[in-house]
């Protein structure tokens, strides 16, 4: 596994030919580039926005609905089982359905809108570069609001009953048993869950490629979008690969700050 | 009416306005896979079909062979899972308990796998696996799958690991316990929960896997479902009614597997074993 990491740090310092084999060695020339291309600013800033309101929306909803489903309750077992549905296709399958859903003359998402007058007038969501980002984002939140309710929900199973109890006997409310007893408790699970959330979300090729290939003119490009055109539609491979170094060095320090309030629990 | 009468109303509406939500284009899914071509190319359209078309599903079975997808996903996925499963335990049970040097560094060294999406390793990856011989086999995926999910399975049982008191664990060797049976007597029953969700995990991600599956397989009798789905999917044209009819059959082994372990997503044997 350690080896194809070891050759995209390589190529992001060599001349590479079409193949992607390593040529010549210079430098930094490849980082040099991008740093002077106001599009791959744009395009990190908007990696970074994307995956903070993206993996927020999806913890909150998970949070939420893990609250909800873990009430007992008559038919408990069949709402956690359509709840799971979002995220039991693959990523493909469900962006190709969401871009069926989205078609403005036979999509169903903009016919239901008009018809019980929730929207009169919806856009034709993937033709605009503002709402084009919105839908996209919101089929990286509908896939991954089941993992974060299912991980939320074995948090809450490993909080000891008792707590409850003996807060209730002290006449907490319910709010302040959340605060006080619930969130503590779940913060490790919350933050790995978030983490790695953090981490797939920022590198979510399937959807953006499949619903827009980052378009309208290149208005919902991410970083990974951006990467995969540089590699695979303009084969340079080099700037491809700086990117990806790049791409790494975010993320491993979003992983280091986390890591040192994950491991301060201990 | 009382309050608790009015709390539990409360909660239905609730659910049921979530599930209207989150399963929408599970709706078109369903309204599309009952459809024929005509109907589907209808504008505006509308969600019940004129006529049922439950032919849909016989034509994708008679014309393409998606038992043996099904056969393959299944394989894929059930070998990751158990693969991860058996690697993941043992893995975050020491991490979690037993302070050896660069235990934390371990745990980072997954995460670092996480850091690079599949397209931007597949190239080197796939000289790898032709290197390992393992091209076009269905172990590659198993492998493959396995190194992709680890991080997540490691990192939630460690953390779920962290949270059980040792205490517990402490009595039970002082009562004469092995380190093997405190781990499958106590452990693993109070850490259920958190195995069923590496489990459910793994088993989605695997069963779902598309991009390497396309490039590591390409005899026709070892494809998984998601490369056979893409049987629908033409350079010009999407074949809508037939896509939605396989994606819905697709969903179904998830939905059982789910329903089947549901049941241990529920307050472990923690409450009272600290009492005192």
């Amino acid at each position: 596994m350690f080896y194809p990491i070891a050759y995209v740090f390589a190529m992001a310092f060599f001349r590479t030919n079409r193949l992607g084999n390593l040529v010549e060695y210079i430098g930094t020339d490849n980082f040099e580039t991008l740093f002077r291309t106001a599009e791959f600013w744009q395009v990190t800033l908007r990696s970074i926005i994307w995956t903070a309101l993206a993996v927020a929306a999806k913890t909150l909803a998970g949070l939420g609905i893990a609250l909800l489903l873990n009430i007992d309750f008559k038919g408990r077992k069949w709402a956690r089982t359509l709840v799971i549905i979002p995220w039991a296709s693959s990523v493909p399958i469900s962006a190709m359905l969401w871009q069926w859903t989205y078609n403005n003359d036979f999509g169903l998402l903009n016919y239901t809108l008009r018809v019980t007058g929730l929207w009169d007038d919806p856009p034709i969501w993937l033709a605009y570069p503002r709402s084009a980002f919105f839908a996209n984002l919101y089929v990286d939140i509908w896939i991954g609001i089941p993992f974060m309710v299912l991980v939320h929900l074995a948090g809450l199973q490993a909080i000891p009953q008792e707590l409850y109890e003996s807060a209730e006997v002290d006449g907490a409310n319910p709010w302040q048993k959340f605060y006080y007893i619930t969130l503590p408790l779940l913060k490790r699970i919350m933050l790995i869950a978030t983490l790695l959330s953090v981490l797939w979300t920022f590198n979510d090729f399937n959807v953006i490629y499949i619903l827009t290939k980052g378009g309208p003119a290149g208005s919902t490009d991410i970083l990974i979008t951006y990467i995969y055109k540089h590699a695979f539609e303009f084969l340079k491979f080099g700037t491809a690969a700086a990117m990806a170094v790049i791409t790494f060095g975010i993320l491993l320090t979003v992983s280091l700050i986390y890591a040192y309030f994950y491991f301060k629990e201990e | 009416m009382n309050r608790k009468g009015l709390r539990k109303i409360l909660l239905y509406v609730f659910v049921t306005g979530i599930l209207l939500i989150l399963l929408f284009p599970f709706f078109v899914m369903v309204s599309t896979a009952l459809k024929s071509v005509d109907e589907v190319y209808t504008s505006p359209p509308y969600w019940i079909p004129r006529h049922i078309r439950l032919q849909n599903f016989k034509e994708i079975w008679d014309k393409y062979p998606l038992f043996h997808y099904f056969l393959n996903s299944f394989l894929i996925a059930a070998g990751s899972t158990l693969l991860n499963t058996v690697l993941s335990v043992p893995a975050a049970y020491a991490i979690s308990r037993l302070r050896f040097f660069g235990r934390r560094f371990l745990l980072y060294l997954f995460l670092v796998v996480q850091m690079f999406s599949p397209i931007i390793v597949i190239i080197s990856l796939f000289k790898v696996i032709a290197g390992l011989g393992l091209l076009d086999t269905r172990l590659s995926l198993i492998l493959v799958n396995t190194v992709f999910t680890l991080a997540f399975s490691i990192w939630m049982l460690n953390g779920y690991f962290s949270t059980i008191p040792i205490e517990l664990e402490e009595a039970a060797l002082i009562d004469g316990c092995t380190r093997w049976k405190t781990i499958t007597k106590i452990m693993l029953p109070i850490a259920m929960p958190g195995v069923v969700t590496t489990v459910i995990y793994t088993f989605i991600a695997s069963w779902n896997e598309f991009m390497f599956a396309l490039k590591f397989i390409t005899s026709l009798e070892k494809r998984p479902l998601t490369i056979g789905l893409y049987n629908f999917i033409g350079r010009w044209t999407v074949q809508w009614q037939y896509l939605m009819t396989a994606s819905l059959l697709a969903l179904i082994p998830v939905v059982i597997l789910f329903m089947l372990i549901e049941k241990q997503l529920v307050k472990g044997l923690t409450g009272g074993a600290l009492k005192g």
